[in-house]
């Protein structure tokens, strides 16, 4: 008979599941900036560098018809770039590609 | 395995109870055989403790009914001849009874009184008997209230509801006191600019410094901007009113409400670099983000930024 109490529930299992079946940790940031005139700038950043990031640009950019590029910053890392306000969209499609939670998604501004 | 199962709380619990009842038995035995006819109707669930009171009230009931008992025995001495044989059974009760002090069950040793009643003198009216048993329930049910008896969770928990409502009705009815503030008042400057009219009226509704809710505005807007000398705050870019609430709305919800409590009461506190929201309402404090502005994407002429840097 094994020990009872490791039957029971594991307060630590959400964090050992997430750090193994995820490849996604911490919050991706989706911001928006404008630019001049009615045009805006979507970002999308701490997206985990397992991911190919230059992919999922191709993807996004098709999808959503826009430009798009990966800017690489020393603090934060790769960070994709998105031309118009993507946002929505940008949400839904990680989210229904599975690259990312709906929790751990956090979007900026107006 | 005694010890594995110790870990688990709610076996654990399982164990103490059958541990319990297990001593219960034990002590049934231990009384001998003037205990066994009771031990069948022990059902064990039953908390011990509870019975014991009950049992012991009985007790004192019915000694004094005995009293009574033998008063009326008393007074048939006179009358009858059969009393040397009503004693006998008597005596044997007062045995039985020193037994229930230590005993569990209650219903069975009532009935089996009552019946010792009828066979002990039938001269012994039957409303006596019957009114005597009724005080002895209404005494249960005073007693049942003061006792450690075992409530349910429902009534426990209708109880202390009963009793907060009791206590202070103000918490209870229609705390929800909405959150009142005026809205931003957000003017255009120009093509490129927008002004936030009221936003220091804003922050001192808030109870929060201009500065970190500036911070914010900017941070989530993603632009710069500043407090001018009227006390408005001139935003770079295009924003309406809408949007502006909407960043507000955030603002409120992450640094002002009380997580816990989502009273408003709250104050922001900066605790080694760390803001933390303490709640005057509810006593809760708990960390809030610190504000990021993140990312900064490059949307301004670039030969104006190598001018700057260089």
């Amino acid at each position: 008979m094994s020990i009872q109490n490791l039957n029971t529930f594991d307060p630590f299992a959400d964090a050992i599941k997430s750090s193994e079946d995820d490849v996604q940790d911490g919050l991706v940031h989706v911001r928006i900036q404008q630019r001049n005139g009615r045009k805006t700038l979507t970002t999308v950043q701490g997206l985990s560098s397992e991911y190919d990031l230059k992919k999922i640009v191709r993807a996004c950019k098709k999808e959503f018809a826009c430009n798009g590029t990966v800017v690489e910053h020393p603090e934060y890392g790769e960070v994709l770039q998105l031309q118009g306000d993507q946002r929505e969209n940008i949400c839904q499609w990680l989210t229904k590609s599975g690259l990312v939670k709906p929790e751990q998604l956090k979007v900026h501004g107006f | 395995m005694d010890d594995d199962m110790i870990f688990d709380p709610s076996l654990k619990k399982k164990k103490k109870k059958k541990t319990g009842f297990d001593l219960e038995a034990a002590l049934a035995g231990e009384q001998g055989e003037s205990t066994s006819m009771e031990t069948p109707a022990d059902t064990g669930d039953v908390d011990a403790p509870e019975d014991d009171n009950l049992d012991l009230d009985n007790f004192g009931k019915k000694k004094k009914k005995k009293k009574k008992t033998f008063f009326n025995l008393g007074e048939l001495e006179n009358a009858l001849p059969e009393t040397p044989p009503t004693e006998e059974p008597e005596a044997q009760e007062d045995e039985v009874m020193d037994d229930l002090d230590l005993d569990i069950d209650f219903t069975k040793t009532k009935k089996k009184k009552r019946k010792k009643d009828k066979n002990v003198d039938e001269l012994v009216t039957e409303e006596d008997v019957r009114g005597e048993d009724q005080e002895n329930v209404e005494d249960e049910h005073g007693e049942w209230v003061g006792s450690d008896h075992d409530y349910s969770y429902d009534e426990l928990l209708e109880r202390v509801f009963d009793i907060m409502r009791e206590k202070n009705p103000s918490m209870v009815s229609g705390k929800k006191q909405k959150f009142i503030m005026r809205p931003p008042q957000v003017v255009r400057i120009g093509t490129k600019k927008t002004s936030f009219a009221n936003f220091t009226e804003i922050c001192k509704t808030l109870h929060r410094q201009a500065k970190h809710l500036l911070d914010f505005l900017l941070a989530e807007l993603g632009t710069s901007g500043s407090v001018d000398g009227n006390s408005q705050l001139i935003i770079k870019g295009r924003f309406q009113q809408k949007q502006i609430e909407n960043v507000l709305r955030r603002y409120i919800k992450e640094y002002v409400t009380c997580h816990t409590c989502r009273s408003p009461d709250t104050i922001l506190q900066k605790d080694t670099r760390l803001f933390f929201l303490q709640c005057e309402t509810c006593g809760s404090r708990c960390s809030v983000a610190s504000i990021k502005s993140g990312f900064q994407a490059v949307t301004g002429k670039r030969a104006a930024i190598r001018a700057k840097t260089a």
